[in-house]
């Protein structure tokens, strides 16, 4: 399409549906995707036209590609894709400074304590509503050191070679139908360099809002961990519910290269209503050390596998993921590890507790290259059931090509105790208490590797889960 | 004993009787039948159309690519004539006849049809039956009307299900009556040796309650110039407090496509055994799916597999907790050499209301060599709260602590590796201490490990 041909239709557009919205947002999409909502995001970010070319070429595989088969139940989330808003503006530029975010943003995550966490134990914060970054910052001592840590926006932007060196290299567009959507539609998310040997005290944490009913939300980040450098960045998500259901397909990307060492801590939360289907990939480079930490509580369906490519010697992946699901909620996680190299080793350890009706699948994948000499994996599931009516599923692919490798796999199925629920009720406890006690007990040895805070929360969580599940 | 000859057995020149595999060879299959059994021949053909070949895309076939592996249209049908009943017997096969001198009865099949059955007289005096499925139709068509490829393998079960129930020859029923218990084996030994052809054959065992029966068969060819299929099909039945094991130990040539289907289905109080033993062909595909339906039910399921050359194992298990208070527990352990290949995929289902239900799965491979590979898919799908379950899955290479320590002995690092590789399979023999079994599997993986010397 002709350029000048491409900004009339998206005037028309822009007449027709650029109202503001007095509530919360400057700009959004009309419902559905075709091809003239990419462009008017791709503009709308006055993106370079490679970029754009890459959203349309990812958006036609997007097309292309058919709905997974495998995993959770998807058959309603083609007509809730007809039905969302794929990009939503809620404000016209991202601030630097918290005073200058519009009232009703910051109220939000005032609720959410996210102003009081950075002043008290955070390097930075980012803070994305709906589909853009609201607001960022970075402490100063930080700064000066050369980290950046922006909205990918801005990434793009101000760093274009770092930029196009990596971006969609990790995951690329035809990596997954979903991968192909966030590719064509991505916006928000953060772009984040730890330089050189510079190691980060303390963590970087990303907040996602999603406050606009029928709302999509495909944030990217790009995240790229240089030669002894080390950091932890946390992510964590909310939504309100709606009767209907929204969705979010983020897309994180992450290089660590020669004795890098990182840590990405997310803690899900979405309301009962999201789609939450994610792909998360680390390639890890000679000695480097990938740790993913999953805590997936929300959501109404979550399809998540945090991967780690170990593609140098030595380098080391690590999963630990939790799993809560509770009435209405199937939450299908796990993790991959491939090892492409000598003496890489990786462990993935998967605690789940299903409740109610709720389902927790483990599906995870254990991958040894041939070549890849005395890898090592072992891969640990655990699963809780809280109820006659709860499922779990185990489904651990293990694929090795190398004689010289080891991998073991264990998982193991089990119920509360009555021993355990008796003897905590004869010391007084009612019997919800002593439930909560017992799968707080469960989850323990990954809740303990949470920030302080997020241990506190995910207990208040589990309290809170826990009230009228037994009787 | 008897060494593995390399000869191998060329197509027959005489090609009248045979024919492709086609909806004329059900219809001269079933000239003869009865109503009930041309009928459902013919429902299982028409189910065998409209089935695709599994493809990989498929979770139960994604490491085994049916495309590349088997052509079925190459396949010729053989049928009864071309097999002469009085010929001698091949050497490779009487030998295995000998060692399973020591039993109740004996079944022996050549190319799908039955040459010899014989049964001790005071336990066919005591009502239980052995007889050639072909005879059973005329003899026991209560039986087979009533399970026969409709109970436990109806042709709706895959695309080799629906081909085996339209096109098998014959195979073996053994009906054991309530109470009555067999001290010895009852031994079955099917030869194969046409190559180029499908050659479909059927177990049933109805093991009433009380009973107790072994079964052990082997299957044994000599290399084949041209892709054979074997195709299996068994269904066991133990009712309520009987005692069944079954085994199955495969020992054909290279070119053999070897696949079976098995399926048993354990009613109250019964304990149904199975160990699969998957030596030979080129490719060997196991389908074992363990229903318990009835509570106090409890199935072992164990298996070993040790390939080398390019030998691709493919063992697809399934454990089906369909009553409360029952019991499963699989070992499945394999060895591979040269550029051979492992697949295993092993499933726990535990029904809603399968309360009490004690389900273990275990696979452990072990690569010999730089190109053997190994895929293992552990899955577990548990929708009962009060139950017992786990996996564990494997893949290692030799024990290196056990090898210094032989080695240390003075062996010689072969005579170490071989005692290692026995020692880690047997393992599983050891749990199924059954009569004769567990030399003649030790023989056969001796066999084969000294093949490599």
């Amino acid at each position: 399409m002709p350029q000048n041909e491409l900004v009339q239709n998206l005037d028309l557009d822009e007449y027709k549906y650029g109202f503001v919205d007095e509530e919360a947002h400057v700009f959004r999409t009309t419902p559905g995707l075709d091809e003239d909502v990419v462009r008017q995001i791709s503009k709308h970010k006055e993106e370079p036209q490679w970029m754009l070319d890459l959203r349309l070429k990812a958006y036609k595989i997007y097309m292309k590609k058919p709905m997974p088969q495998w995993g959770g139940d998807l058959t309603q989330l083609e007509d809730t894709l007809d039905e969302i808003y794929f990009y939503v503006k809620p404000q016209e530029q991202m601030e630097r400074s918290w005073d200058d975010v519009p009232d009703k943003i910051k109220t939000t995550f005032e609720r959410l304590g996210i102003p009081e966490a950075e002043q008290k134990v955070l390097a930075g914060v980012g803070a994305q509503y709906e589909s853009e970054m609201v607001y960022h910052s970075l402490k100063e001592e930080w700064a000066s050191a050369g980290v950046i840590f922006d909205s990918i926006e801005d990434g793009l932007k101000n760093h274009p070679d770092l930029f196009r060196e990596h971006f969609g290299t990790i995951i690329p567009a035809a990596d997954n139908k979903f991968s192909a959507l966030n590719a064509a539609v991505w916006s928000g998310g953060s772009f984040v360099y730890i330089p050189k040997g510079v190691h980060l005290k303390t963590p970087l944490q990303a907040y996602f809002r999603v406050n606009q009913e029928r709302m999509g939300q495909f944030e990217r980040t790009l995240i790229i961990v240089d030669e002894g450098a080390q950091a932890h960045y946390i992510e964590g998500c909310t939504a309100p519910v709606y009767s209907t259901d929204s969705f979010h397909s983020g897309v994180i990307e992450i290089v660590l290269k020669k004795n890098a060492r990182f840590r990405y801590t997310t803690i899900q939360n979405w309301s009962n209503n999201m789609y939450n289907l994610v792909t998360q990939r680390a390639v890890v480079n000679e000695g480097a050390t990938m740790e993913w930490l999953d805590g997936n509580l929300g959501s109404k369906l979550t399809m998540k596998y945090p991967s780690c490519y170990l593609v140098g010697e030595g380098a080391h992946g690590s999963i630990m993921s939790i799993a809560y699901a509770a009435d209405g909620q199937h939450q299908d996680t796990g993790g991959k590890v491939v090892h492409a190299a000598p003496n890489t080793t990786s462990s993935i350890i998967s605690k789940s507790v299903s409740k109610g009706n709720g389902r927790s699948t483990y599906r995870g994948l254990c991958k040894v290259h041939e070549g890849a000499i005395n890898a090592r994996s072992n891969v640990e599931c655990d699963a809780l059931l809280i109820n006659d009516t709860s499922r779990t599923d185990t489904y651990p692919y293990i694929e090795i090509e190398e004689k010289r490798a080891t991998v073991g796999h264990e998982a193991t199925v089990s119920k509360v105790g009555d021993e355990q629920l008796f003897y905590l009720k004869s010391r007084g406890m009612s019997e919800e208490e002593a439930m909560a006690l017992i799968v707080r007990g469960f989850i323990e040895p990954i809740a303990k590797e949470l920030p302080l805070e997020y241990a506190v929360e995910l207990n208040r969580l589990i309290e809170l889960e826990m009230e009228g599940s037994v009787g | 004993m008897m060494t593995h000859s390399t000869k191998t057995i060329d197509p027959p020149e005489s090609a009248n009787a045979t024919s492709s595999l086609d909806g004329i060879a059900v219809e001269h299959i079933g000239r003869e039948a009865p109503d009930w059994l041309r009928e459902r021949r013919e429902h299982a053909w028409s189910v065998y159309g409209d089935t695709p070949l599994p493809t990989t895309r498929s979770e139960e076939w994604r490491y085994t690519d049916l495309s590349r592996l088997l052509d079925l249209e190459a396949l010729r049908f053989v049928t009864s004539n071309e097999t002469d009943p009085d010929a001698p017997l091949p050497q490779l096969l009487q030998d295995a006849m000998t060692e399973d001198r020591a039993a109740s009865g004996h079944s022996v099949l050549v190319d799908g049809l039955t040459v010899q059955v014989d049964l001790e007289a005071h336990l066919a005096a005591q009502g239980v039956v052995l007889t050639s499925l072909r005879d059973a139709v005329e003899s026991h068509p209560g039986l087979l009307q009533e399970h026969l490829a409709v109970g436990a393998l109806p042709a709706e079960e895959g695309k080799f299900e629906a081909l085996n129930a339209a096109l098998w020859t014959d195979g073996v029923l053994l009906y054991v009556p309530a109470g009555v218990r067999l001290e010895l084996p009852v031994r079955a030994s099917r030869w194969l040796s046409h190559a180029g052809s499908a050659v479909c054959t059927r177990t049933l065992v109805i093991a009433e309650a009380g009973s107790q029966v072994s079964y052990v068969e082997e299957l044994l060819s000599e290399d084949v110039s041209e892709q054979t299929l074997s195709s299996s099909a068994v269904e066991i039945i133990a009712k309520d407090g009987a005692q069944v094991q079954y085994v199955s130990i495969q020992r054909t040539g290279r070119g053999v496509f070897c696949q079976s289907a098995q399926r048993t289905l354990a009613h109250r109080d019964s304990t149904l055994d199975t160990l699969n033993v998957s030596l030979g062909g080129s490719v060997s595909r196991v389908d074992l799916n363990a229903r318990l339906l009835g509570p106090g039910a409890h199935s072992d399921m164990l298996g070993v597999y040790f390939g080398d050359g390019d030998q691709h194992f493919d063992h697809n298990t399934s454990q089906d907790h369909v009553a409360a208070n029952a019991g499963s527990d699989l070992l499945y352990k394999g060895a591979l050499d040269g550029s051979s290949r492992a697949v295993f995929r092993g499933i726990i289902r535990v029904h809603p209301g399968a309360q009490g239900t004690d389900a273990y799965q275990t696979n452990r491979n072990l690569l010999l060599s730089e190109d053997a590979r190994a895929d293992s898919l552990p899955n577990l799908e548990i929708e009962a709260d009060d139950v017992k379950c786990s996996h564990g899955a494997s893949v290692s290479q030799l024990d290196s602590e056990a090898l210094f320590y032989l080695l240390s002995r003075g062996m010689s690092r072969y005579q170490a590796e071989r005692l290692v590789v026995v020692g880690f399979l047997g393992d599983v023999l050891s749990r199924l201490p059954l009569g004769g079994v567990v030399e003649k599997v030790t023989q056969a993986i001796s066999r084969k490990l000294q093949a490599h010397g």
